[in-house]
């Protein structure tokens, strides 16, 4: 079959990227990756992209295929001739080093490489701990991740603060602190929650929908939150974020999630702030926030309020 | 110019663990892999690995399967080496991280897997190769060996007789670097990539075993090619794990009978899905169930999706014989030692003699650890004996120069990925999974004149950065050495034995033929000697 490729090409340097445009005679079957392969074989060895496994279990070949986040290799050219050309894109905001090579070290791997990535196994060398497989499962589910970096391209978070360890490292911080064979439990779950890690996640679920493993980056999170919490380990910001939450219930009788979220970032940080701005936008569009943005008392407010200050009064 | 006391060449499961294991025998450790670690090939690994795990099993019952299956060709002082230590290797990767299917007492589930005579193997659904993958390169990173991820070894240095280190291409700075050590471990993979299709990964280009033979090193047994015998023919070929067996699922060769595969070596179940006509094999997983083929087999669910539609739990699948992994290797003992001071070699690339003539299903990982552990201990022993030598510049030079040399205005007609399809189609007609004195014969005079045709072709690069045209032009070099040494090897054996089937020696040829070959560089072309087992 007769197909034209539209290929994201760049020598590293460049600013500008331009078009390589290729025309193909490939098999009906055939994937994206043979029609690559083709063109660097046939036409230009200068031609760069990552490849590994060639069918799916390696995560190697994330791209952008017509606008579709997917791996090359599994891709059938069929299923993209809805277009005249087939447009070969890196994914979003991952930095390219040349053509279709991307920067992993930068956008992914060293994020996963500030964590310490690694358990202290225990020294004992008799027999295995036991261990029951849900818990064994779970770990199997954090660790079907294939470092496919879809979960960091969807995030809202990343656009605002590149510096954010992003859901992907932090499944890995999940699976690492989720092991009950580290001889230093607790270790990831500091790690986790340093500068940039579990606390700034704004809970979009964007990572969540993005995981072609299922494997829930998001949920991941909050239940590194959740441990943390349980080993009382948390941070200024957290406590911030509780406080807002019982003072917008007193006073208004529920949960003011605009003030909730600009109080748990503190008034003062512009850039935590800003990271708040694209959800407010997608809010507003999907109509789940008004405009002009009001937020009004509860029926029954007044009875909320009393309870509140009851508890207050015991409190002290 | 980066120096260390043992140098690793390779980032899959043998490679790491040797690292590791040198570097915790105090020497200075620095990694090469072509691809990032875990995106290497090991990450394949489905079914499981084997170890004498359960406390009624015997180190002695797993040698003897090991040796039945490699079908009078092991070295059994490597193999009682290998069953009596791959207990604590495995153990050491549970131990590290890896989360292992449990029981209902939460103890280490056992699989049946191939021709294990019990059910031995330890496995993470099917995702066994993807979850030990990421614990070695946590535990590489916790060892913290110095990686260098996305290089490519052109060569390795001999001097004096000895290797004393490895010249690379940087992929990401295009820049080619001398690398110097007291010791250098090969744990470069396999070669499956000779064949189409096959379950290789795009790296299995036997790129070590012919950096060694090129070095002067010998490599053994390489006549012996193991066909995986349930393939489901999509794109490049994708592998059916066995494993599927063990839990219930049928196979039914091409005529419609099924095929009672009970103990069973692949050799032989390989030829059980072979077809003459236009049928197929089948492999039917819905006897395991939808909920355990979900729970047990996801990724194998996944993939056949992804790559053909098709749902597993709706429906037998088509299979096919397909090339998988070699025997033989680069000649090494049960310490990794090869015939060159300083050269040490371990996992797929290498050959101890404990595979013999087939491998059992799940005994490489295990194989990888265990011998990967011990290369690097060796390793790193005799880096301390060994004084410095640093890689000279003129030798640096000379490689810069044979670069230079390739590179150029293309004028050949041909490039690397015909030859590399040409090659394809001949080795799996021809030096395939039956052979016989014409067909190898043809082949070899094939391959020598595509080895010809390869040396007239330049690559045009414009930049040295990520150059895979640059980096597949040597890998379609090293499979030409590689398929030559297989295909004189093959020539040479004139029997039937193990995964080698000769339709003109149809019987197994004990008196001859109780022993190895060992093919080696002299004078430009491969010289094939037999080499005697060596028994406890
Ligand atoms: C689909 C499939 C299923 C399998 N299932 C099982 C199973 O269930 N159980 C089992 O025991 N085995 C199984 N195997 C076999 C197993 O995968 C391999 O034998 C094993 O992974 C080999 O490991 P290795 O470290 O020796 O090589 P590899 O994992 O191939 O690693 C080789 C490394 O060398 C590097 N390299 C190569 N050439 C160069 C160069 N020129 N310069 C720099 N670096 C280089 C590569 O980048 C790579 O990092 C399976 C294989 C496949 C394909
Ligand atoms: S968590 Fe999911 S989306 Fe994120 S890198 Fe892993 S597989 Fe990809």
């Amino acid at each position: 079959m007769e197909v034209t490729f539209n290929a994201y090409r760049r020598e590293p340097g460049e600013a500008e990227y331009r078009r390589g445009v290729y025309k193909l005679d490939l098999p009906e079957d055939a994937t994206i990756m043979d029609g690559m392969l083709k063109i660097r074989d046939e036409e230009d060895p200068n031609f760069a992209f990552r490849g590994s496994c060639l069918r799916g279990y390696c995560g190697d070949c994330m791209m952008s295929i017509n606008g579709k986040n997917t791996f090359a290799c599994t891709a059938k050219v069929a299923n993209f001739m809805n277009r005249p050309e087939i447009a070969l894109r890196p994914i979003r905001m991952v930095p390219v080093i040349k053509d279709l090579v991307f920067d992993w070290d930068a956008f992914m791997w060293n994020k996963i490489k500030v964590l310490n990535p690694w358990i202290e196994p225990q020294e004992s060398t008799d027999g295995v701990r036991t261990v029951p497989d849900k818990v064994m499962a779970d770990l199997r589910n954090a660790m079907s991740c294939y470092y496919c970096g879809l979960c960091d391209e969807g995030c809202t978070v990343l656009p605002v603060d590149m510096k954010f360890l992003g859901p992907a490292a932090l499944t890995k911080a999940y699976r690492l602190a989720a092991d009950p064979r580290d001889k230093n439990p607790g270790e990831h779950l500091k790690m986790a929650q340093q500068a940039e890690g579990i606390w700034d996640c704004v809970h979009c679920y964007e990572a969540s929908e993005h995981c072609p493993r299922n494997i829930g980056p998001t949920e991941r999170i909050v239940q590194l939150r959740d441990m943390a919490f349980e080993k009382g380990i948390t941070n200024e910001r957290v406590a911030r974020h509780h406080t807002s939450f019982a003072a917008s219930v007193k006073a208004s009788g529920w949960l003011d999630e605009a003030r909730l979220a600009i109080e748990s970032e503190g008034l003062t940080n512009i850039s935590g702030l800003m990271k708040l701005l694209p959800i407010a936008a997608r809010a507003a569009i999907k109509g789940k926030a008004p405009i002009p943005y009001l937020h009004h008392k509860r029926p029954g407010a007044k009875r909320i309020t009393e309870i509140f200050e009851k508890g207050d009064e015991r409190g002290k | 110019m980066p120096e260390f006391d043992v140098l690793v060449i390779g980032g899959g499961a043998s490679g790491l663990r040797a690292a590791i294991a040198a570097k915790e025998a105090g020497a200075s450790v620095g990694l090469i892999s072509k691809a990032h670690p875990l995106r290497t090939h090991t990450g394949l690994i489905q079914g499981g690995l084997n170890a004498p795990l359960d406390p009624d099993d015997s180190p002695e019952s797993f040698a003897a399967d090991t040796m039945q299956a490699g079908d009078g060709l092991c070295d059994s002082e490597a193999v009682k080496t290998f069953a009596g230590e791959a207990a604590r290797d495995v153990l050491w990767l549970e131990r590290a991280g890896t989360p292992f299917n449990r029981d209902a007492q939460g103890k280490l589930a056992f699989r049946a897997f191939g021709s294990n005579s019990r059910n031995r193997s330890v496995f993470a659904d099917d995702r066994t190769g993807h979850m030990a993958l990421q614990v070695l390169y946590e535990q590489l990173q916790r060892a913290r060996v110095t990686a260098f991820e996305e290089w490519y070894v052109t060569s390795l240095v001999i001097e004096d007789g000895a290797c004393t280190g490895a010249l690379a291409l940087g992929l990401r700075s295009g820049s080619l670097e001398a690398f110097s050590a007291r010791a250098v471990i090969l744990a470069t993979g396999g070669l499956g990539r000779l064949y189409a299709p096959s379950t290789g990964s795009v790296g299995t280009t036997g790129d070590g075993q012919s950096l060694a033979y090129q070095a002067g090193a010998g490599l053994v047994d390489m006549e012996f090619v193991q066909f995986h015998p349930m393939i489901f023919p999509a794109g490049p070929g994708l592998l059916i794990t066995e494993a599927t067996l063990g839990e219930g699922a049928q196979l039914v060769d091409a005529k419609g009978a099924a095929v009672d595969t009970r103990g069973l070596p692949r050799h032989q179940l390989a030829l059980a899905t072979q077809s003459s006509n236009g049928d197929s094999a089948k492999i039917d997983l819905r006897p395991i169930g939808a909920a355990n083929i979900m729970t047990r087999f996801p990724q194998t669910h996944e993939l056949v999706k992804a790559m053909s539609g098709l749902d597993v739990t709706q429906e037998a699948i088509p299979v096919r014989p397909a090339a998988h992994r070699p025997m033989g290797g680069i000649e090494t003992n049960a310490s990794g030692e090869t015939s060159i001071r300083g050269l040490f070699a371990a996992g797929e690339c290498a050959s101890n003699g404990v595979h013999g003539a087939s491998r059992m299903a799940g005994n490489t990982l295990t194989e990888a650890l265990v011998f990967g552990r011990r290369a690097g201990e060796a390793a790193a022993s005799h880096a301390r004996l060994e004084s410095r030598k640093s890689v000279s510049q003129s030798r640096l030079g000379d490689e810069e120069n044979r670069i230079q040399g390739i590179t150029g205005e293309n004028t050949s007609g041909d490039t690397p990925g015909k030859l590399h399809a040409e090659l394809t189609a001949l080795m799996d007609q021809q030096v395939g999974l039956v052979r016989d004195a014409a067909g190898l014969d043809a082949a070899i005079g094939k391959i020598r004149g595509l080895k010809d045709r390869y040396s007239r072709i330049k690559i045009g690069a414009t930049t040295r950065v990520f150059n895979y045209g640059l980096t597949g032009y040597f890998e379609v070099g090293a499979m030409l050495t590689c398929a030559e040494l297989i295909a004189v090897s093959a020539r040479q054996r004139t029997e039937t034995r193990g995964a080698h089937r000769r339709s003109d020696f149809p019987a197994k040829d004990d008196a001859n033929w109780s022993a190895h070959t060992t093919a080696r560089l002299v004078d430009g072309s491969p010289a094939v000697e037999k080499k005697p087992i060596t028994a406890a």
